[in-house]
């Protein structure tokens, strides 16, 4: 473990914020991140040499040890210093030579993805690991995209290239071409999902951003390496051996001459540069131990000038391979040096993500603290996610420091992703009680932690939720909420074995709730417990640490159930009329749909209730064909003030509307939290406010009169314009080899799935198919998909989109109708949805 | 037939001989007990004085269940007893509607208000302009159409009745946007957070209706017998402790009569003060 001294270094590194690196390892499931990420823990000194490649050190959860996969993202501090030579290469401002890097290995399955973006918000740089074999997967696109919406810089590693040559036995050639059409799907997601403040953040072989990497042989190496060593060689410089090296650039052995043609003048064929300098001594490794050719190995050793120690000569194949490799090419040079150069400082990247991480505005002090990264400014520190303690029921707040510097006993103002500046709902101010380091599995004691630097609180986490803003500046805004590319859409009720541990389970079902970045537990209104997850196995995890941990107590689980979403298709047939409970107010109400497009850029936060309504307008008229008076008058969001339905006033010179506004707006979020066809969200639904009549004394036209007319006349004005349901679609992604798709064809069949593309991935035998699949369906479809593939098959789901399901679900015999009754008996309503008679008044 | 009986200010027994008539003789007897409470009764002691059973009706039974209160009014007699008078507020109207639909015929018993018997201040009946109520302002809303009404009633020189607002019986939002029948302590609004909030929108209008030195009349308890009064100048309202409810407030218009301010003066908390403030206030609206 570190020691005192290592905690001292690093904190005296954490004030030359130029030298520091935050950086999130991202990838697809099982592409290897952890494995890739014990290597350079093992360079930190924190777990033996030996080890990297089994210990899988940021997995911290018995649970992840023992599934082989991560659930939870971890930090960890590495501290490495670089070559006075190589200092020069970086071009950001640097000082000195050594530095720290803050690593946050997040998980690869997309149950778990919430967790990653929390990671991204407190990094600046990414590690994008990709499977030689497998190449550019779904999730890989999604993480990708996610880093590049937060303007994070990314590089990447392409792993597991000892399989591409102990398994599928390539050649030097097959095995350039992988890589490059690697590098190219990586840079056509990059090009797709680009931020032009960012700059160039393509990847280059050939400019060191790219890494090939064996992560559980421990060796690794970017084309700068073995320029490095080729430079000397021939005597140019390194920039010129590096673009040498990479793409179309072959060597003609015989002259002696680089050229740019695959042909020699005779019309000979020539090697790759790529493949002639630096996958041949690694293929005659491979080679010449794997095939026990001892002669020949030890020649390449003295040519490669790699002495074993005694011991190790005795090993034989794969061991001596791995010391042999790891020895010529160690993993941690090559990573770290890449992430050094080309990932920036807190200080570079803070300067272009300001504008993305502050809601307040671009001119005051807070800004210009995160935009400097200055340790002297006011503090502004988001919480991204909360770290169980060993203390049950306790968390630390895990956060990153972007303006300030955060001390132990410092007073702060704790703004919960709700604060409004001004106003004193969700803002506590308190002291921090410790600030501490996040070591993997331990945590080391800080005094204070200044700007740029990753940081752990005691003491903060009764305050918030799940994320919040921790700033000093009476009058800070917020920083932006996280934007999550998964959705909750599973969910199951649960309850408690014996009654007596209600107490516990409702303590627990907090606890859970706090623990992760996205799970959602609530008591719905026939008063069940519901959790609610992104999928399955988020689900199973989840249960098992509400049952294991955070209750501790036996639990009954509901089947899951799906959540839907309740919509509109066309305007209200007529205007829909509620009158006051004392009859003096009259609200008139229209419903319409709202075009997917602009649903969907609510969703992402791209049209945001929080932005200035008078920009938000214009982008709505430009980007989504509104009229921007209609635009500008949108009165609020709902459900929770941000979802995808809207009140937008249409009235004309009515008296005191501006009293009612408030009404209004909470009758809004009221009713689209809990729709009239089955208490489910509504989505995408614009509710006109046509006219009002209003009693001339406040005192008849308070809260208690209006929320529920507005509430009522919501409901009938909805049930008047075709109501719809929606339903939840997963966009699944298997990989077989052909003899499975038949198998998948059949089971997609069965549960109304749809495929949209099936893909041979060129020089593998591994087919990619991608279909969309009800998430009502996929419940069993991993198993069940196994089962038909003889255990090939493996499906990567993540929420797609909304699905509007044709038929009238006021109907109880049309397919939604079933589902319509079916949730509605679970919640104890009527089996019949009232209709807007029942929300309707007539004049 | 329906009656609207109107039960006076204050003590059991200021309900009329008629409208006793008509309670002891009615099929069900209804109090409605939300817009207004009797200071000085409740329902046991107006069931012992009427000698019959007393059915309480909240917000939720008149607003929402007049189906019940009128059912069988056709050919009995039901009595719905309203605090004050019958017509004093217009909560009330929409219940005699709804029995005009029904075809059942309707009688009001009369009896003393707020809106008369406030002449008890000493300013004249004559002499007031719109009535307006204050509610109780919250974090989120604070509405002050109120504002313009007074405005309107000061720059033609009259008086303004303003009723404080009583929550008797209320959902908190929360409760209300979860639809939770859980109901709020009452609350009833003191001459002091009157005095404030009317303080407060002309600091946010500076459109100069009303300033700290306009002169005013708290009433207090009216027709009980610790009904009490004072006149000070909104400052000093808002300093002024008016104890137990109801409490309504008067803001004097500038066209007073010298037999008015005759009368109020008894009750000053500072005379002097009072009257070179009647002097200043009365340039404000010429």
């Amino acid at each position: 473990m570190v020691n005192a001294l290592a905690v001292d270094q690093i904190r005296a590194l954490m004030d030359r914020v130029t030298n520091v690196r935050n950086m999130s390892v991202i990838a697809h499931v099982d592409h290897g991140k952890s494995t890739l990420t014990d290597s350079l823990v093992q360079r930190a000194g924190i777990i033996s040499a030996a080890k990297a490649g089994e210990a899988r050190f940021t997995d911290t959860r018995k649970d992840e040890q023992e599934r082989g996969i991560t659930i939870k993202s971890t930090a960890i501090s590495l501290y490495s210093t670089l070559p006075e030579d190589d200092v020069k290469e970086i071009k950001q401002k640097t000082e000195g030579n050594e530095f720290l890097i803050n690593l946050i290995d997040s998980p690869g399955h997309v149950d778990f993805s919430s967790e990653v973006t929390a990671a991204l918000r407190v990094t600046d740089g990414a590690l994008v690991v990709v499977d030689t074999i497998d190449g550019v997967c779904v999730q890989t696109e999604t993480v990708l995209r996610q880093a590049l919406t937060e303007r994070i810089k990314p590089v990447v590693c392409i792993n597991k290239v000892d399989r591409a040559l102990l398994e599928l036995q390539t050649t030097k050639e097959d095995l350039y071409q992988t890589f490059a059409r690697t590098v190219e799907s990586v840079n056509v997601v990059i090009a797709t999902y680009i931020d032009e403040a960012l700059g160039d953040v393509m990847v280059y072989p050939e400019r060191g951003t790219v890494a090939f990497a064996s992560a559980l042989q421990g060796w690794a190496f970017t084309i700068r390496q073995f320029a490095i060593r080729y430079a000397k060689r021939f005597g140019v410089d390194r920039d010129k051996m590096m673009t040498r090296l990479w793409g179309d650039s072959f060597f003609n052995p015989k002259t002696k001459k680089w050229t740019k043609s695959e042909k020699d003048a005779d019309g000979q064929p020539l090697e790759r540069a790529f493949n002639m300098f630096i996958l041949d001594p690694i293929f005659r490794i491979f080679s010449a131990v794997m095939n026990s050719r001892k002669e020949e190995i030890n020649t390449l050793l003295e040519k490669l000038e790699i002495s074993l120690k005694a011991d190790e000569r005795d090993l034989e194949g794969k061991a001596l391979l791995k010391t042999v490799m790891r020895k010529f090419l160690p993993a941690a040079d090559a990573l770290l040096e890449m992430i050094v150069i080309h990932l920036p400082s807190p200080v570079t990247a803070q300067f272009y993500r300001a504008d993305t991480l502050y809601e307040g505005p671009h001119d005051d002090a807070a800004f210009n603290g995160i935009k400097n990264c200055d340790p002297k400014a006011e503090l502004m520190l988001y919480v991204s996610k909360m770290v169980p303690t060993s203390d049950k029921g306790r968390f630390y707040a895990f956060g990153r420091v972007f303006s300030g510097t955060v001390r132990s006993g410092q007073k702060v103002r704790i703004q919960g992703p709700n604060y409004v500046p001004g106003k004193k709902e969700d803002l506590f101010v308190k002291n921090i009680q410790r600030t501490v380091l996040m070591m993997g599995r331990t945590v080391e004691s800080i005094d204070d932690c200044p700007a740029g630097n990753i940081v752990g609180l005691v003491g903060v986490d009764q305050f918030l939720l799940k994320s919040g803003t921790l700033t000093t500046m009476e009058d800070a805004h917020n920083m932006k909420v996280m934007k999550f590319s998964v959705s909750p859409v599973v969910q199951v009720a649960v309850e408690v074995k014996n009654a007596n541990d209600l107490p516990k389970l409702v303590e627990g079902l907090k606890r859970l709730s706090k623990s992760d970045p996205l799970v959602q537990t609530y008591m719905s209104e026939s008063g069940e417990h519901i959790v609610a997850c992104t999928g399955e196995l988020h689900l199973e995890i989840c249960l098992k640490d509400l049952e294991e941990d955070h209750a501790g107590i036996p639990l009954r689980v509901s089947p899951p159930v799906v959540s839907y979403r309740e919509t509109v298709e066309a305007e209200s047939s007529m205007t829909a009329l509620s009158k006051s409970p004392n009859k003096h107010n009259r609200i008139y109400l229209k419903a319409e749909p709202i075009d997917e497009e602009l649903s969907l850029a609510i969703e992402k936060g791209v049209v945001n209730a929080r932005d200035d309504f008078k920009a938000r307008a214009r982008l709505m008229a430009d980007e989504f064909g509104w009229d921007v008076s209609d635009a500008r008058k949108i009165w609020c969001f709902g459900p929770d003030g941000t979802g995808p339905n809207l009140v937008v006033d249409q009235t004309k010179a009515v008296q005191y509307l501006n009293e009612i506004k408030d009404s209004v707006v909470s009758a809004f979020q009221w009713a689209t939290r809990e729709g009239p066809i089955f208490g489910e969200h509504m989505r995408s639904v614009r509710v006109n406010l046509m006219d009002v009549t209003l009693h001339p004394d406040a005192i008849h036209r308070g809260g208690g009169q209006l929320i529920p007319t507005m509430r009522r006349a919501t409901y009938a004005a909805v049930l008047l314009a075709e109501p719809r349901i929606q339903e939840p679609i997963f966009m699944v992604e298997i990989q077989c080899r052909e003899s499975g798709i038949g198998g998948i064809y059949s089971v997609l069949n069965k549960k109304r799935g749809q495929v949209i593309s099936e893909v041979q991935r060129p020089g593998t035998p591994m087919f990619n198919i991608k279909a969309y699949l009800p998430v009502n369906e996929s419940f069993g479809f991993t198993g069940d998909l196994r089962q038909a593939t003889g255990g090939q098959a493996f499906p990567q789901m993540v929420f797609d989109h909304w699905q509007t399901m044709g038929g009238d679900p006021l109907d109880p015999a049309s397919k939604p109708g079933a589902i319509v009754v079916e949730a509605r008996k679970r919640r104890g309503m009527k089996e019949n949805v009232p209709g807007y008679e029942e929300y309707y008044d007539r004049l | 037939m329906l009656y609207l009986v109107g039960l006076g200010l204050s003590d059991v027994k200021d309900i009329t001989v008629r409208g006793l008539e008509v309670v002891k003789g009615a099929k069900r007897v209804y109090l409605e007990a939300y817009t207004s409470i009797l200071m000085a009764a409740d329902v046991s002691s107006l069931e012992e004085f009427y000698g019959r059973e007393v059915i309480v009706a909240d917000r939720e039974l008149v607003e929402s269940g007049s189906d019940q209160i009128l059912e069988g009014a056709g050919k009995d007699d039901i009595v719905m007893l309203v605090v004050g008078d019958p017509f004093g507020a217009t909560t009330h109207t929409d219940l005699m509607l709804r029995a005009r639909e029904l075809e059942i015929k309707t009688d009001v018993v009369h009896n003393a208000s707020v809106m008369n018997a406030v002449g008890a201040c000493g300013v004249q009946l004559y002499n007031f302009g719109q009535t307006v109520s204050l509610v109780f302002f919250t974090e989120n809303w604070r509405p002050d159409s109120f504002y313009d009404k007074i405005m309107e009633n000061r720059r033609l020189g009259l008086h303004t009745l303003l009723l404080l607002d009583i929550k008797v019986k209320e959902q908190s939002l929360e409760n209300m946007a979860r639809g939770r029948l859980i109901y709020e302590p009452p609350r009833y609004m003191d001459i002091r957070t009157a005095a404030e909030q009317l303080l407060e929108i002309e600091e946010k209008r500076e459109e100069k209706c009303y300033t700290p030195e306009t002169p005013c009349i708290a009433i207090s308890r009216l027709g009980s017998p610790t009904q009490k009064f004072a006149a000070a100048t909104l400052a000093e309202m808002a300093e002024y402790d008016s104890g137990e409810p109801l409490h309504s407030l008067v803001i004097l218009g500038n066209r007073i009569h010298e037999l008015e301010s005759d009368y109020f003066m008894q009750w000053a908390i500072n005379e002097s003060t009072l009257k070179s403030a009647l002097v200043e206030d009365g340039k404000l609206h010429k």
